[in-house]
């Protein structure tokens, strides 16, 4: 009962069945009452037209006057007084209306002002009460009495005169057509229903597919969607912000696989040597130098290992501290004269020139992040300068508004094939793994990390003759920096 | 048995080869993808091991110019063990295939397996008369005692083993005997030939004047 109680169909469904039967109650009632009131309409008439016939029935009775030998014109006073003198017999005619007690039976009653029964028609229910009136008024009353209804007319002269008719008929029919009603209602009610049944049904469609969906997509079926329809409903929009959640936590996921999956992929080289290189020592005894060749190899190895775990380490801090990371205001060109300080050995060693052009430039951000930054791209740079006795040139400045650095080199510049995705993470231009450079294709992807959650952005392109710049632009500090 | 090793980290091709000559294989490498094809296509090597992943020219590309000219038994080395890439590999004309990182042994294993397979031969051990020679172990025994060669000797005993009934040349032999940096002159084959001889018996290894040497 809980369960069906917490189904949206069930209580859409039950909600439409107490509206509808309170809709269908309301129609049948009026209904009822209009056709009740048009019922007492046409009683009324009838009423009316025998009434009609009756008095002229006692009007042609009147005697003629007896000074012209004409009919005098007709004034209730002479009817009266003819009443109260001559007692009529009722034409037959006439008198046959008022007869019986079957029902629909008409009746009429005539009295005088104290009540006395002038003329009545033989059926006249003997419990007829006729209310002493106000003298001098003319007043015209309808009204109910048990099964019969009755009009009641006095007049100034204080004649009152009442007709009758039974309503057993027409409460019989009424009777009738409250039953046909009754049952028609219940019909529609019943049709309603079915038909709430139905839309109710369609209408919880699409959220139960969505929900299929959503319980698939739940249990691993990654890639699968919710299927617009493409309506603009309300549902669908649901589906749509849905299936854009799943999308960004489809693509988080897979960036986490494939970034698992490279790593690993990363690992498994040097992984191959050191156990190449200790299985081929330990087949057989060797001289010491052989052991020591093995050993550095070994070591080498370890290396490019411990290289590429503290660059993971570094890229999976960067991501998981978001733009939330620690800020101070520094300065961008003490920051990168300490980077080219460390770099210039390696400079040297590759033959090439560091040069440096600083201007201040006040910075918000997380100093040794900014410092990792700035020694990839430096470090980047160099290592893939291709001819001796060339330049890299790091500069900085503050231009509008933003802290800037560049790292520029006159080396081989980037095949422009490979320049959307030079920041992505192991990839690397010429498909090589660089071996022994301690390169771990993953600087570039550092970098970009940090530029994004220091608010900044990060750019390469290759410089018209030869070489390349990066570019990274971070938000200025707010207030000059102290040191 | 000569082989290539086409791998463009330094220290694993060092480290390959280094391997690979332990265990009596004249071994040639290659650091890029268009170096290894042009070797391999130039030499007919007895196996060729060959990474995947390759500046300028990858393992597929290697494969893709070496077939269908060159039919050199290829064992590719794969960081990615997801199987579309094995299939593909497959597919392409690969014979086999070594996820990294592997088993030293393993690949050792694999590669003589496919050299074997090549030649004809399904079992480790070819036994020739008396002689058996146990190419796994790279042991030689004549009527149940052991007989100790030189990696030499033992190289130019499997390689006339395993074309057993066929002529060998003398410069089929010089190619599949030394590497590119060995700068041995040739007449050394009749050296070891003859010293075959004084160790197996006489009439083990065939002379055909003019044509090189066979076992029957």
């Amino acid at each position: 009962m809980t369960s069906l109680l917490h189904s949206i169909r069930w209580r859409v469904q039950a909600w439409h069945a107490v509206v509808l039967l309170a809709v269908i109650l309301a129609f049948c009632a009026v209904t009822y009452r209009l056709a009740w009131d048009n019922q007492l309409r046409r009683v009324d008439r009838a009423i009316m037209q025998s009434e009609r016939e009756l008095i002229r029935s006692l009007v042609d009775l009147l005697p003629a006057s007896p000074v012209t030998g004409k009919p005098e014109p007709f004034s209730p006073a002479r009817l009266l007084e003819h009443l109260r003198a001559t007692r009529p017999v009722v034409p037959p005619a006439v008198a046959s209306r008022f007869q019986g007690t079957e029902p629909g039976y008409n009746y009429f009653s005539i009295r005088d002002a104290d009540g006395r029964v002038l003329l009545q028609s033989p059926n006249t229910p003997a419990d007829l009460a006729i209310p002493p009136a106000a003298a001098g008024s003319f007043t015209d009353d309808w009204r109910n009495v048990g099964d019969r209804r009755e009009t009641l007319r006095r007049n100034p002269e204080g004649m009152s005169s009442l007709f009758g008719a039974d309503l057993t008929p027409e409460r019989e029919e009424m009777r009738r057509f409250a039953w046909s009603l009754g049952t028609a209602g219940l019909g529609v009610w019943v049709l309603g229903l079915l038909g709430g049944w139905w839309l109710a049904g369609r209408a919880i469609r699409p959220i139960q597919v969505i929900s299929a969906t959503a319980t698939r997509i739940a249990d691993g079926n990654l890639a699968e969607r919710i299927d617009p329809s493409g309506t603009d409903s309300e549902l669908d929009q649901l589906g749509r912000v849905l299936n854009a959640s799943f999308d960004r936590l489809h693509a988080a996921l897979e960036q986490q696989k494939l970034f698992t999956a490279d790593a690993s992929h990363e690992l498994k080289t040097p992984v191959t040597i050191l156990l190449a290189e200790t299985q081929r020592a330990l087949k057989r005894d060797r001289p010491a130098a052989e052991y020591r060749a093995v050993l550095e190899t070994c070591q080498a190895a370890a290396e490019r290992m411990r290289h590429l775990t503290e660059s993971l380490l570094v890229l999976a801090r960067q991501e998981a501290t978001g733009p939330h990371g620690p800020r101070e205001h520094c300065d961008l060109a003490a920051l990168l004269r300490d980077t080219a300080d460390q770099l210039r050995p390696l400079a040297t060693a590759r033959q090439l020139t560091l040069e440096t052009d600083l201007q201040s430039a006040a910075c918000l951000g997380d100093p040794s992040a900014l410092a990792i930054l700035a020694t990839n791209l430096v470090a980047n740079a160099l290592q893939h300068h291709d001819r001796p006795g060339g330049t890299v040139r790091v500069s900085c400045c503050t231009e509008d508004g933003r802290a800037t650095f560049t790292v520029t080199d006159d080396g081989p510049g980037i095949p422009p094939k490979h320049l959307p995705n030079i920041f992505s993470r192991f990839y690397r231009a010429d498909q090589a793994r660089t071996g022994g450079s301690g390169h771990s294709g993953l600087g570039l992807a550092i970098a970009r990390s940090v530029a994004a959650n220091h608010g900044g952005t990060i750019t390469a392109e290759n410089l018209p003759v030869r070489g390349a710049r990066f570019t990274v632009t971070l938000l200025a500090g707010a207030r000059p920096p102290t040191r | 048995m000569r082989v290539l090793v086409i791998e463009d980290d330094p220290l694993l091709l060092q480290s390959l080869a280094a391997s690979l000559r332990e265990e009596l294989f004249a071994v040639d490498t290659a650091a890029d993808g268009e170096e290894g094809l042009y070797k391999a296509r130039e030499t007919a090597y007895d196996a060729i091991v060959l990474d995947v992943m390759l500046p300028r020219l990858d393992g597929w590309g290697v494969l893709a110019g070496l077939r269908p000219a060159r039919r050199t038994p290829v064992l590719m080395l794969t960081a990615r063990d997801a199987v579309p890439d094995r299939v593909k590999g497959l597919n392409l004309g690969a014979d086999d295939y070594l996820t990294k990182p592997f088993d030293l042994d393993e690949l050792l294993a694999r590669l003589r397996a496919l050299i074997r397979r090549t030649s004809g031969q399904t079992q480790a051990v070819l036994r020739i008369g008396e002689l058996a020679l146990d190419t796994a172990a790279r042991r030689v025994e004549l009527a149940g005692a052991e007989i100790v060669l030189t990696a030499r000797e033992y190289g130019l005993l499997e390689y006339l083993a395993l074309h057993r009934g066929e002529v060998v040349t003398r410069t089929t032999l010089y190619e599949h005997l030394f590497d590119e940096n060995d700068s041995s002159l040739s007449n050394l084959l009749d050296v070891h030939v003859s010293n075959l001889r004084k160790k197996l018996g006489r009439d083990l290894i065939l002379t055909r004047r003019g044509h090189g040497y066979s076992i029957a």
